[in-house]
């Protein structure tokens, strides 16, 4: 059971469930204090002691039926049907098997003779065979299989190295010596007709734990490959079911950097003694000091205000790039973000109100704060930002400018960003486009550039979440 | 102590409590095994119900630490009574004199007073909050650390520290250990996503919306005057705003909530004119509550037709399987 247990749990590392050793041990030790008879009460241990996070239960369900319910069934199935065909010919099974062991135990040879798989056959021992069948799966190396072309490789390997074929002929030896001993004709008819449909299930059961076996490697591959190439990705060409998938990944990444932030934090603690406020404080009682006064701890997060440019051409960068910085939330001490094409407008208050992809949404949608439908004028943008909201930047601010400074010929009046460099801490610029087109065509990129701190492509998950750990780490 | 996953649902029962399998199991383990529980799910689905009645069923004190943002260690844990230390050294001063007389300088007057030090730093003069207490609480307890998700992310790392091996240093006393471990719950909303460190000490468990059936029992437990007519009217109606696109979508809390008010008002079931008066008793957004209005015929005629339909008795019909997606975490 254990190794089964253990083998389980390398599927779901594989699926990207992380289990770690502690949990599969607590998984061990839970199935100690259970029976495992009850399918429903092993998989709701399993699933409480390796399963953490809501988004993964699925995944585990799925897997575990698999893995768990799905062959055994199938094992059931194929052998009832072999030793069903016996009730067409008027011959029960059970009673069979218990006349072959009385004959056999009035001649020399006995039922301990066979072979572990023999016996297991004849009797249908289920259980038994579910285990042959697994560790010779394993001996074959079923668990490499990578397409549909190698089920019939291993299947042939699997059935080999369990020994299929000697074990007919055992059996065929078997039915021989009770014919010689005198079992009758019918029953012996229906023996040999039994131990055909017995090497039919087991080949026919081996195949499908192969294809099982697939199917979980498959879903292994297309989880990986899945995440890898979402990281990957170029924002511009990703499908709906790809940009909620990307949600997910977006989350993963910015809960990774807030547990290293708090780790950080952890390390300072309450400050020394304010003796002034201290002293102060405690005047009326003859200045013995009854209450003390601790200096706080700056704390030094960032202020962030956050430009986002949301015109079609980058509404997917934007949309992960306000994911990205609304999930890090508690990292800096006050976030405003404004979004523009043409015109340009707050919405800070849009994500205090509602939760996070339907703040997304609205803010990337026309109508609401801005009209959308017009052509990316930079310039404007950031003239009316200075007009009106320059009073938000102060020297701790960072400001985070996200667009490809595509500006349609417009003026780009780069003098408005130097006027907010002046005044913030720094200017982070990220355009989804490649440095190497940065100030051709209509791009103004380079008229903005001396009034950047830093200026990066980001074209993809990957350097969007690398940017964002400079910022913070 | 429960002996199987089946007693602890008998237990619970007792309690007043409905629950599954799925929770039987994890409660049954968190003894076995002596592990924390962190118990998600969307608000008011009986989080923190659940240790409670655990709690209750068990014969263990309820020690109930409620997270907050600022929340920091000396709230949870322990603080130093300093006016009381100071007092008792203005009583004292005499001995502190008598200590004191006969020393030749300064530093040994002040030697003199070190060794006095540990009399002002024991637990006489020690204040245990919440996690100290079920850390030295003689008797068996049950630590219930309620919405831990709106705790400071540091805050956590510290609990990770007490939750490894339950016990906690106190620089001038020492390491203290549990006498016997609490059995602890954390209950979490998932206003921020617990570190994969706390996760991996904990037993999961995720409590989802009832399943219809469930939800009924439920009602007919805690609000034992409500007509059967009014209970499936409440029941389904509940269940299928569910299925809508809310902003927050109603939980047990408002099951009773409005099963309660609809009975003050003698309702025997609802119609139209009586969901519509009351619904911001279930909805809490006026968005939500405009949705839900235009979905309303859909929603109280789907039960028409429930009615007047021959086959499915009351309890029968069951929660589709995308009621239960609605309440994951996204
Ligand atoms: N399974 C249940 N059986 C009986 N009563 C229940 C059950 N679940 C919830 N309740 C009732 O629903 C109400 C809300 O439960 P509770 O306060 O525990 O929810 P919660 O999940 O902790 O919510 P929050 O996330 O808002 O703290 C309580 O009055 C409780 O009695
Ligand atoms: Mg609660």
């Amino acid at each position: 059971m254990q190794k089964k247990i253990l083998e389980f749990t390398n599927i779901l590392r594989k699926s990207g469930i992380r289990v770690s050793p502690a949990e599969s041990i607590d998984a061990f030790a839970a199935l100690d204090d259970l029976s495992v008879e009850d399918r429903e009460i092993f998989q709701d241990a399993l699933r409480a002691t390796m399963v953490k996070r809501g988004e993964e239960v699925p995944t585990f369900d799925e897997l575990f039926d698999l893995f768990w319910s799905g062959f055994y069934d199938n094992l059931r199935d194929s052998f009832a049907q072999a030793t069903g065909e016996l009730g067409e010919m008027g011959v029960d099974f059970e009673t069979l098997v218990q006349q072959i062991v009385e004959m056999l135990n009035g001649m020399e040879g006995d039922f301990g003779d066979l072979s572990e798989l023999a016996r297991a056959l004849l009797t249908s021992d289920l259980s038994q065979l579910e285990n042959l069948i697994r560790q010779a799966a394993e001996g074959a190396g079923a668990d490499r299989i990578e397409n549909f072309l190698q089920v019939g490789f291993f299947s042939r390997r699997t059935l080999e190295g369990m020994g299929l074929e000697d074990a007919r002929e055992e059996l065929g030896g078997l039915a021989d010596a009770l014919e010689q001993a005198g079992m009758s004709p019918e029953q012996i008819a229906a023996l040999r007709k039994l131990i055909e449909g017995l090497m039919e299930a087991a080949r026919r059961s081996v195949r499908a734990f192969t294809e099982r076996e697939l199917q979980q490697q498959n879903h292994d591959y297309m989880e990986k490959f899945r995440r890898e190439t979402l990281l990957e990705k170029s924002f511009y060409h990703l499908s709906e079911e790809e940009i909620r998938k990307m949600r997910e990944v977006v989350e993963r990444l910015a809960q990774r950097i807030k547990n290293i932030l708090s780790i950080k934090k952890r390390r300072l603690k309450r400050g020394k003694l304010d003796l002034r406020q201290t002293l102060r404080r405690n005047m009326s009682r003859g200045g013995i000091p009854f209450e003390l006064i601790f200096k706080r701890r700056k704390k030094d997060r960032p202020k962030l205000v956050i430009l986002t440019d949301v015109s079609s051409s980058v509404a997917n960068v934007s949309r992960f790039m306000l994911q990205f910085v609304y999930s890090l939330q508690e990292a800096f001490t006050k976030i405003r973000a404004f979004v523009f094409v043409s015109e340009l407008g707050e919405v800070t208050p849009i994500f205090q109100e509602k939760d996070i992809s339907e703040a997304i949404e609205d803010a990337l949608e026309g109508g609401t704060v801005i009209n959308v439908y017009t052509r990316s004028n930079f310039g404007h943008a950031f003239h009316h930002f200075w007009q009106n909201y320059l009073s938000a930047i102060d020297n701790k601010t960072t400001v985070l400018i996200l667009g490809d400074a595509r500006n349609n010929y417009n003026d780009p009046r780069a003098w408005c960003l130097r006027e907010i460099h002046h005044k913030a801490k720094n200017v982070v610029w990220l355009n989804p486009e490649n440095p190497s087109a940065w100030g051709f065509g209509d791009s103004v990129m380079d008229k903005y550039l001396p009034y950047t701190d830093v200026a990066e492509e980001c074209r993809n998950l990957r350097q969007l979440s690398k940017l964002v750990d400079s910022l913070l780490l | 102590m429960f002996e199987n996953v089946a007693h602890v649902l008998e237990e619970l029962g007792k309690q007043d409590y409905i629950c599954d399998k799925k929770i039987g199991t994890v409660v049954f383990l968190a003894q076995q095994l002596e592990k924390p529980v962190l118990v998600e799910g969307p608000a008011g689905v009986g989080k923190t119900e659940l240790a409670k009645v655990v709690a209750a069923a068990t014969g263990r004190r309820l020690i109930r630490l409620q997270c907050y943002e600022g929340l920091d260690e000396a709230k949870a844990l322990y603080e130093w009574e300093y006016s009381k230390q100071l007092l008792y050294t203005q009583i004292l001063k005499e001995r502190f004199s008598q200590a004191m007389s006969g020393a030749k300088t300064l530093r040994e007057a002040a030697e003199r007073v070190a060794q006095e030090d540990s009399v002002f730093f024991s637990d006489h003069f020690i204040v245990p909050r919440p996690l100290l207490e079920a850390i030295t609480s003689p008797d068996p307890v049950l630590l219930l650390i309620d919405e831990v998700d709106k705790a400071d992310p540091e805050f956590e790392a510290f609990l990770l520290e007490v939750l490894s091996d339950f016990q906690v240093t106190v620089p001038e006393l020492g390491t203290i250990e549990a006498t016997q471990r609490p059995l602890v719950f954390l209950t979490s909303n998932n206003a921020r996503e617990m570190s994969d460190a706390l996760k991996r000490r904990c037993l999961h468990l995720f409590i989802d919306y009832p399943t219809e059936a469930d939800e009924r029992r439920i009602l007919e437990l805690k609000v034992p005057g409500a007509a059967e007519g009014l209970v499936s009217d409440v029941v389904g109606m509940m269940q299928r705003l569910r299925d809508l696109d809310l902003k927050k979508l109603p939980s047990i809390s408002e099951t009773l909530d409005w099963a309660r008010a609809l009975l003050a008002l003698n309702a025997r079931e609802l119609d139209e004119d009586l969901v519509n008066q009351t619904f911001n008793v279930i909805l809490k957004y006026e968005g939500d509550v405009r949705k839900a209005q235009g979905e309303l015929d859909k929603l109280l005629q789907k039960q028409a037709i429930r009615e007047g339909a021959p086959v499915p008795a009351p309890g029968a019909p069951q929660k589709p399987a995308s009621a239960s997606k609605k309440g994951a975490l996204h």
